[in-house]
């Protein structure tokens, strides 16, 4: 497995730029499993690069692997256990109890790191990263930026360069998977880029109260302030999440007071504008109004198709513009669910061993938007099927055995068994009350013409596409 | 079929435990390879899978809970309550989210936030496609972020197969008419007919008679009868 190895790592030196293969597949580690030739485990520095690389190298490493060995190997991830006990010790933050188990001791990155132009990629993979809970592939570089998004950008790019200075708090707040969290995260990880030694941490308003829960359960009151006053970025997500929490309130009210006084920034995010959060205390509300707030807006449908052709990128997949715009036209109110469809369709994609195009991702986004979701009743066919051939919905139940109506009746019967789960005498009893029999000839009818008759394989086409959406 | 003639049962069934082996899997054979990739630690990708009640999303995922080689909780929603704990790296599975009440969307918000940092792995399924849920808008797109499938019906030869599996684990000699004419005369979705195998099953054993047409039909006749 090592020599597979060896040969994965000059593959990746050669696809990739200097910097990702050293942020990215350099920093694994390679053990074989035991007795077992054709499975190799790698070892991650921390959970980010491992899912990094999960969700964009796996694929490429098992598909080198079956080159390698002309059949499939298996490979599996995991973390290295050793990152927590190389930490340098906190500069800020005093050294004594032991901190709750989700308030990780507040740690610069890496204190002799200088800050270089290689920014970010050079701190991933450092085991202090992991604390900051920050998402790597949330970057400014990532972020499509268009109307919905711009002034917001450019009030967090500035924040980025001059953080606890320029705006303090910054207030983001919009609709429900726009990209808010995104665009925090963006700050953060350039913070860390220009200042490895910055304290950085994102947390989710659910988190925050969950630490204020612990302290009070713990009596570690002064941990708890005494970690989050060591900040130099808070990053909180959601905080319309404090409604109606009073003691959470009053602890943020706290922090924020001393981080602000002391020049730290506080980045926040909400899904209203401020004044409109129920259940908030006037003098949260009143101090988030001290630096600037911004908005998100829905992205329209040029910025949607951008976004998803930088998410493929991404995952290194190329997909043409008609691609993008089929997802973009399909899902329009969040970013979130642009994700899914694409992700979907890659998946697909790499299932059936198919390239992406129109078809394939038409065929993939049935999943994700329901097209078969109709409720299919025996009216329904009944009346699709009699306005397809023009024919009266009267006549699928009559006597009538003239080619022209008993034909498109044989079709409705083969169409209601094929999509509903009624029984065959059920069937039979929609249509006249005919017998299962007649339902089961006019079945073996159809299948039987399908194969021989394109102008009527065509025609149940249309119909099985109308009927099912 | 007189009382005389009755046998009296144990009541004993012999539950086949749900695997994704015993799934019949006609059209799903992408859902369950990703929903074996899931069983694996480490594995943070997130499902949802839907389709109408009687597809098989139940069976799922006891399954994947079941042969999950990591830590694995299967929740029904009604069963989700405030709180939630698990431990990081788990795979955590809800069936039906569309009847879950504001306490469980707030816990299982709570899993998606954690799902990252924590290396959790989602697995959820409802009776219709993220778009129509109606949850929490936070909670419900993030559901749409998943990897989302669609179970596919069985075609009539698939629900053939699994009918003649569902008889054989339950030790039943079927007469080979039998599964043609429940196809073709009573109602074909999955569950109605595991149903009236099962009433086959028990008539058989009850009656001391083989499960052949003409008891499935004094069976079916005494059914419609009684209701």
């Amino acid at each position: 497995m090592s020599d597979f190895w060896s040969a994965c790592l000059n593959q990746f030196e050669r696809e990739l730029s200097a910097q990702q293969f050293n942020t990215w597949i350099k920093s694994l580690r390679a053990e074989d499993e035991a007795g077992s030739p054709r499975r190799l485990r790698l070892l991650a520095p921390n959970r980010f690069v491992l899912q990094w690389v999960r969700e964009r190298y796996l694929g490429r490493i098992e598909d080198l692997g079956t080159k390698f060995y002309g059949e499939p190997v298996s490979v599996s991830l995991g973390v290295c256990n050793t990152s927590d006990t190389t930490a340098p010790a906190p500069i800020h933050a005093e050294s004594g109890p032991v901190l709750s188990q989700s308030l990780p001791p507040a740690t610069p990155l890496s204190t002799n790191t200088a800050s270089t132009g290689a920014g970010l990629m050079n701190h991933i993979s450092d085991p202090a990263y992991e604390k900051t809970r920050l998402n790597p592939g949330f970057t400014f570089d990532t972020l499509v930026t268009g109307r919905a998004n711009d002034l917001a950008r450019a009030a967090a790019q500035q924040v980025a360069i001059n953080p606890g200075t320029s705006y303090n708090p910054l207030f983001v707040y919009g609709g429900v998977g726009l990209g808010k969290t995104h665009l925090i995260h963006s700050i953060g990880n350039a913070v860390i880029a220009n200042n490895p030694v910055a304290v950085v941490r994102y947390l989710h308003s659910e988190d925050f109260v969950s630490d204020v829960v612990r302290a009070y359960q713990n009596k570690s009151f002064d941990a708890f302030k005494r970690y989050y006053r060591s900040l130099d970025l808070l990053l909180i997500d959601d905080i319309q999440f404090f409604s109606g929490k009073d003691g959470t309130q009053e602890q943020f009210f706290y922090a924020f007071n001393a981080l602000v006084e002391a020049k730290k920034q506080i980045i926040i995010t909400c899904d209203t504008y401020p004044k409109d959060i129920q259940g908030l205390e006037d003098r949260l509300i009143s101090r988030f109004d001290w630096g600037l707030t911004v908005q998100i807006e829905p992205p329209e449908l040029e910025m949607r198709v951008a976004i998803v052709k930088k998410k493929a990128e991404a995952s290194r997949i190329q997909i043409g513009d008609d691609v993008a715009f089929l997802i973009a036209k399909n899902l329009r109110s969040n970013v979130r669910e642009l994700e899914g469809a694409l992700n979907r369709i890659l998946a697909f994609a790499r299932f059936h061993g198919r390239d992406i195009s129109i078809e394939v991702a038409r065929e993939a986004l049935k999943d994700v938007i329901g097209a078969t979701n109709r409720q299919i009743t025996l009216d329904l066919i009944q009346k699709t099927v009699a306005d397809y051939f023009k024919i009266k919905v009267s006549d699928m139940y009559s006597t009538k055995r003239t080619r022209a109506i008993a034909r498109p009746r044989q079709v409705a019967m083969w169409l209601c068994r094929e999509l509903t789960p009624h029984s065959l005498p059920e069937i039979g009893d929609a249509f006249g009350g005919r017998d299962h029999t007649t339902v089961l000839h006019a079945c073996r009818t159809v299948v039987d013409l399908k194969t021989r008759d394109t102008q009527f394989n065509h025609d149940l086409h249309v119909l099985l596409q109308t009927i099912k959406g | 079929m007189t009382p005389l003639q009755r046998q009296l049962l144990l009541g004993l069934r012999p539950d086949q435990p749900r695997t994704l082996e015993n799934f019949v899997a006609g059209r799903n054979g992408e859902l369950l390879r990703g929903l074996a990739r899931l069983t694996v630690p480490e594995n943070t990708g997130s499902y949802y899978l839907w389709g109408p009640p009687g597809c098989g999303r139940s069976h799922l995922l006891a399954a994947v809970t079941r042969l999950a080689r990591r830590p694995a909780v299967l929740s029904s929603a009604d069963e989700l309550g405030h709180t939630w704990t698990w431990q990081p790296g788990s795979l955590l599975a809800v069936d039906d989210v569309h009847t879950l009440n504001d306490d469980g969307q707030a816990t299982l918000f709570r899993a998606f936030i954690a799902a990252r940092n924590e290396g959790l792995s989602l697995l959820l399924s409802g009776p219709v496609p993220p778009l129509e849920l109606t949850l929490r808008e936070d909670l419900r797109t993030r559901i749409g972020q998943c990897l989302i499938y669609e179970i596919q019906p069985l075609s009539d030869t698939e629900k053939a197969a699994t009918l003649a599996q569902h008889a054989r684990e339950r030790g039943m000699a079927l007469d080979e008419a039998i599964v043609p004419w429940l196809l073709r005369h009573g109602r074909r979705d999955l569950p109605s007919l595991l149903a009236t195998l099962d009433a086959l099953d028990h008539a058989s054993l009850e009656l001391k008679r083989p499960p052949t047409l003409p008891l499935l039909r004094e069976v079916l006749q005494l059914r419609l009868e009684t209701e």
